[in-house]
């Protein structure tokens, strides 16, 4: 966890721990590019800080919805997973090695 | 095949209205028609790029109610093996194996997919100037904007010389925007109220499919057909079906509107506003009576929305990596690189912009600051506008502060400026209440738009307001 | 020196189907059951399976936990490729359920939570192993399998406890049907162990209690070891590796992980009402715990065999009670089920429902003990021939029986009648006690494996 006093400032090392957090490859000239526009949005977003929201709810929806379930029934889904992509084997997708 | 009984009759038609009504009566051979349609289309291509994809292959069933109307979608919403890629590069040349929930009512009623039209990279944008492939120009004026996200939409409904409707989609304002910009009516409804399914996400707490088209009629008809409870869509809404084209039959006597003094305020073009007030006035005339209120939350939906919008599309856009759809490289180097290599490559710059800011908002030691935060400002502006519905049938305000921007001048807006364009827009679509934009007049030869907003589920209020002043 | 221990638990709910999408969690071929949702394709829409819902509240109530009134999913972001959509979706700041417990011998232990969620996909490590394979393969079938996972306070003092504890939570669990131990992984292990003056050690995804005990009493003796020396101990992700039985680092822990949270917009609200939670207890089933107490006072088991049988496996206590149907001396099944049956399996590395023991075939070889006719010191050897191939005793004694055949027979009866001259003669003057000695005495001579029945007919024959 990176430790900030002020929410709303952002620097350059910060945008290189979201890069590698969002796996995004920025040129330098990218990354000055970007930490000026974030600051200057930044600066108009800081507003919010004026909304006492102390007693308020969170809205996760625009409308309250509810138990939106499903039954516990199977249903066979018969198509071809693999047909996006050239990245498979013997019925696998292929992907990249972990280390 | 029966042969046309009219052959100059399909070039000349260009009502849906009329259309629906031939096609009934069996007066049009609807495969010439289509095959018509596309010449006109690849005319209309040429011209203005409404199109990301046209679809060229004329099949289907044709009859029940939509006799093969032409059908344009927005290219976020699935449509099965015809290419959708919401705008972006990263879905170059991906086949959905699976229709939207819209998409197969459209099938199903008979209509015809006539193409997935240009839209800014998954919805990032008011202008749709942020487009991986094609940036739709509009009719009016091809050195101006179509309005964004659903500028391809807006651009084929102004430009098509043929019955045609628009399938779109708005988060913050992207029915609305380029409705205005094009001189045509949109359509936004309910949150919910049409399913999210198949629909490729930006933000989906805010997502919402919706219609544009040249007449309220055939707004209110195209959303009848599309609006429904599905349960593919957890957030769908249980409602009854509805004919939406009745509430054409209603009058506005005694309708009360309100006039939020916040969508009149600086920024706003004076010349627009008083366009819409001459049309509130109309109303007036009609028997509504209307009143000035104040909204005084508006000014804090630009920054909660783009926080909670960006908060959720920087996970949206996670599943973009190259290992089972959409672009990809060779498999080299581990996971880390190889998802950094297409991602970097393939994302546009807004997309990047978005990514960054979202990742930054959900980060531990800033959610509460900024996440968490704009959820509880959402509660607050749902609030203000239950408040003001108590009291009120609909809202009435400009659609857009400005006339269709010049590309030249859009470039030279900040990040900052352009997100803020957005501002009569964005708080009823956070609140997810339905609205609707239609022309309110013409300003040197440039539309500008009425915006129309009512409470949730209230879109029949929309359709008889909207009617009263076509 | 201190040992403190805590655990994460993911247990795989034995729905039909997955979490959020149709698909069977059943084995199949790779990527045979998967559909777009549980393979993250732009444009699908997860949907809440009620059955795992009803199943992460049975297990919460027979945890002890407060159940939250409401709850909500969150996406957890991170990217790796077992992720069908870089986030996982589970449960961050409004759980299914907090607080409770569970007892063990040496102990409370406070579980923290309880959460579900999706499981990620099963990845194969291509020409070498997770730190050297040159690719991967990915098989999306475990992809959204309904995990729940089961956070406990660090209240452990030994990998013993630790053991306890799993088995007693896994008997509840497949008390409660909503668990199948018999799948592969289908409970796997995160345990966090620190020592008095080092840092928090994590052991990643270990399957099997056994291992668990083994990874966490082989990570006390290295960190012991380590401390003796004054080496400091420092933050890291460990991985068991069960063959060479010892723990590998994996990555050192600087900081905590961000995974982003945030609520997942695609998946509304659960409310749980009280009538819901009432409508659940009224259907639970009886947990190990009552069962045991039960076993007491309606077997008349001791308290120890009671909980043998019972935690061990729950398949062994509907065994037990299947035999004590038709059994009338439940103490005596008990006590073969545990001395000889128990001991049999666990030679053969099985449990009883990998066995092919039945409960009508045990109660038979239970009824050839009571009947004599065979010895107990026989049965003992019996039962392992039983495990072995599954035949049934009653067909094993009657195919030794048949395998002194009648010509044999016929030898032993008259080596018997020369020797015993007088004892024929006894009987030929009309004591029929003799005869009775007789076969008595060829019986023994057969090793007791001859129908006493057929001695007698050929014994009159002859005398
Ligand atoms: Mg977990
Ligand atoms: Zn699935």
């Amino acid at each position: 966890m990176i430790c900030m006093t002020d929410y709303w400032k952002i620097d350059e090392k910060l945008v290189n721990h979201i890069c590698a957090a969002a796996k995004l490859e920025l040129t330098e000239d990218e990354k000055k590019k970007y930490l000026k526009q974030l600051e200057e949005i930044l600066q108009v977003f800081k507003e919010i800080d004026e909304v006492d929201t102390s007693s308020v709810e969170p809205s996760f929806h625009p409308i309250k919805i509810k138990n939106n379930w499903r039954e516990d029934e199977e249903k066979k889904y018969e198509w071809d997973p693999l047909g996006n992509t050239r990245h498979k084997e013997d019925g696998y997708f292929k992907g990249p090695k972990i280390v | 095949m029966v042969i046309s009984k009219d052959q100059k009759l399909c070039d000349k038609m260009k009502s849906v209205k009329e259309f629906l009504q031939r096609a009934k009566a069996g007066d049009i051979d609807i495969e010439d028609f289509l095959s018509k349609v596309l010449e006109k289309t690849e005319k209309i291509q040429e011209k203005y790029q409404p199109f990301i994809t046209i679809n060229k292959k004329i099949e289907g069933k044709f009859s029940k109610k939509l006799f093969g109307l032409p059908i344009s979608v927005k290219d976020c919403i699935c449509t099965k093996d015809i290419q959708t890629t919401a705008g972006s590069k990263i879905l170059e040349g991906y086949m959905p194996p699976f229709d939207a929930s819209c998409i197969a009512k459209i099938k199903k009623e008979g209509g015809f997919i006539l193409g997935k039209t240009a839209q800014d990279e998954f919805g990032f944008g008011t202008f749709c100037t942020n487009c991986a492939y094609v940036v739709p120009k509009n009719p009016y004026d091809v050195e101006r904007s179509c309005g964004g996200s659903s500028g391809g939409a807006g651009c084929i409904t102004a430009a098509a010389d043929f019955p045609h409707i628009a399938i779109a989609e708005s988060t913050g304002g992207s029915i609305t925007a380029p409705a205005a910009f094009t001189g045509t009516i949109g359509l936004t409804p309910t949150y919910g109220r049409v399913s999210r399914f198949g629909l490729i996400d930006y933000a989906n707490s805010m997502d919402k499919i919706g219609v544009i088209a040249k007449e309220v009629f055939d707004v209110a008809f195209m959303f009848s057909i599309i609006a429904g409870y599905d349960p593919l869509d957890s957030t769908s809404q249980k409602l009854p079906e509805e004919d939406f084209t009745k509430y054409l039959d209603k009058d506005v006597k005694g309708m009360k509107i309100g006039v939020p003094k916040e969508y009149f305020g600086e920024g706003v073009d004076e010349r627009i506003a008083k366009l819409v007030w001459q049309k509130i006035k109309q109303l007036e005339s009609l028997g509504a009576h209307y009143e000035e209120i104040s909204l005084p939350m508006t000014k804090y939906a630009i920054p909660a929305y783009y926080i909670i919008a960006v908060s959720e599309a920087s996970t949206n856009l996670a599943k973009y990596c190259g290992m089972r759809y959409g672009a990809t490289e060779e498999i080299k180097g581990n996971f880390e690189e190889f998802f950094a290599k297409v991602r970097s490559k393939n994302f546009g710059e807004e997309a990047k912009r978005r990514i960054i800011l979202g990742t930054y908002a959900r980060m531990a030691g800033y959610r509460d600051a900024y996440y968490l935060k704009a959820l509880k400002i959402r509660t607050k502006i749902i609030q203000e506008f239950k408040q003001a519905f108590k009291k009120f049938d609909v809202l009435a305000a400009p659609s857009m502060p400005v006339l269709p921007l010049r590309f030249d001048e859009i470039a030279k807006l900040k990040p900052i400026e352009n997100y803020m364009m957005d501002i009569l827009t964005i708080a009823p679509n956070m609140a997810g209440i339905p609205m609707i934009s239609l022309p309110a007049g013409f300003i040197n030869g440039l539309p500008a738009g009425l915006h129309l907003m009512a409470d949730h589920f209230q879109e029949g209020k929309l359709i008889t307001t909207a009617g009263a002043i076509e | 020196m201190k040992v403190m221990i805590g655990l994460e638990i993911h247990c795989q709910l034995s729905t039909k189907t997955k979490l959020f999408c149709s698909d069977s969690i059943e084995n199949a071929e790779p990527n045979k059951n998967v559909c777009p949702v549980c393979l993250g394709f732009p444009g699908s829409k997860p949907k809440i399976n009620k059955k795992a819902l009803d199943y992460g509240i049975m297990v919460a109530l027979a945890l002890n936990c407060k159940i939250n009134k409401s709850m909500f999913f969150s996406r957890k972001s991170y990217f790796y490729p077992d992720m069908a959509k870089n986030y996982q979706i589970t449960q961050y700041e409004i759980p299914l359920a907090v607080d409770g417990f569970l007892e063990t011998e040496d102990g409370k232990i406070r579980i923290r939570r309880i959460h579900l969620e999706e499981d990620p996909a099963k990845l194969l490590h291509v020409g070498g192993d997770i730190t050297s394979a040159k690719y991967v393969l990915v098989d999306y079938n475990r992809a959204g399998v309904p995990l729940l996972e089961i956070v406990t306070e660090p209240d452990f003092t030994s990998p013993k406890q630790v053991r306890e504890f799993l088995e007693k939570l896994s008997s509840i669990l497949e008390h409660l049907g909503v668990y199948d131990s018999s799948r592969e992984a289908s409970l796997r292990v995160d345990a966090n162990i620190s020592l008095e003056g080092g840092e928090r050690i994590e052991i990643k995804n270990i399957s099997g209690f056994a291992d668990v005990e083994k990874a966490l009493n082989y990570e006390i003796v290295r960190q012991k070891g380590l401390l003796r020396m004054n080496v400091k101990i420092e933050r890291e992700t460990r991985h068991y590796d069960a063959e060479r039985r010892i723990t590998k680092s994996l990555r050192k822990k600087e900081y905590e992980e961000d995974y982003g949270y945030i609520f997942d917009p695609d998946l509304p609200e659960i409310e749980i009402t009280e009538d819901w939670i009432k409508q659940i207890k009224a259907n639970m089933p009886e947990l190990p715990h009552d069962r045991v107490k039960r076993f007491v006072s309606m077997y008349g088991l001791n308290e120890y065999q009671a909980k043998v049988i019972v935690y061990t496996d729950k398949y062994l206590a509907d065994f037990f009670e299947e035999c004590c149907k038709s059994y009338k001396k439940p103490t005596e099944a008990a006590k073969w089920i545990i001395t000889y049956l128990l001991k049999s399996l666990n030679w053969h590395g099985i449990s009883i429902r990998q066995s092919k023991i039945k409960p009508k075939d045990f109660v038979e070889f239970l009824e050839l003990i009571d009947k004599k006719v065979i010895t107990e010191r026989y049965a003992k050897e019996l039962i392992k021939d039983y495990v072995d191939t599954g035949v049934s005793p009653r067909k094993i004694v009657e195919s030794k029986l048949t395998k002194i055949d009648d010509s044999q027979l016929e030898k032993i009866i008259e080596d018997v009648i020369k020797e015993n001259s007088k004892a024929v003669e006894e009987y030929r003057t009309g004591k029929t006690k003799a005869l009775e000695f007789l076969i008595g005495v060829v019986l023994s001579k057969t090793n007791k494996q001859a129908d006493p029945k057929k001695i007698r007919e050929m014994l009159l024959k002859k005398i």
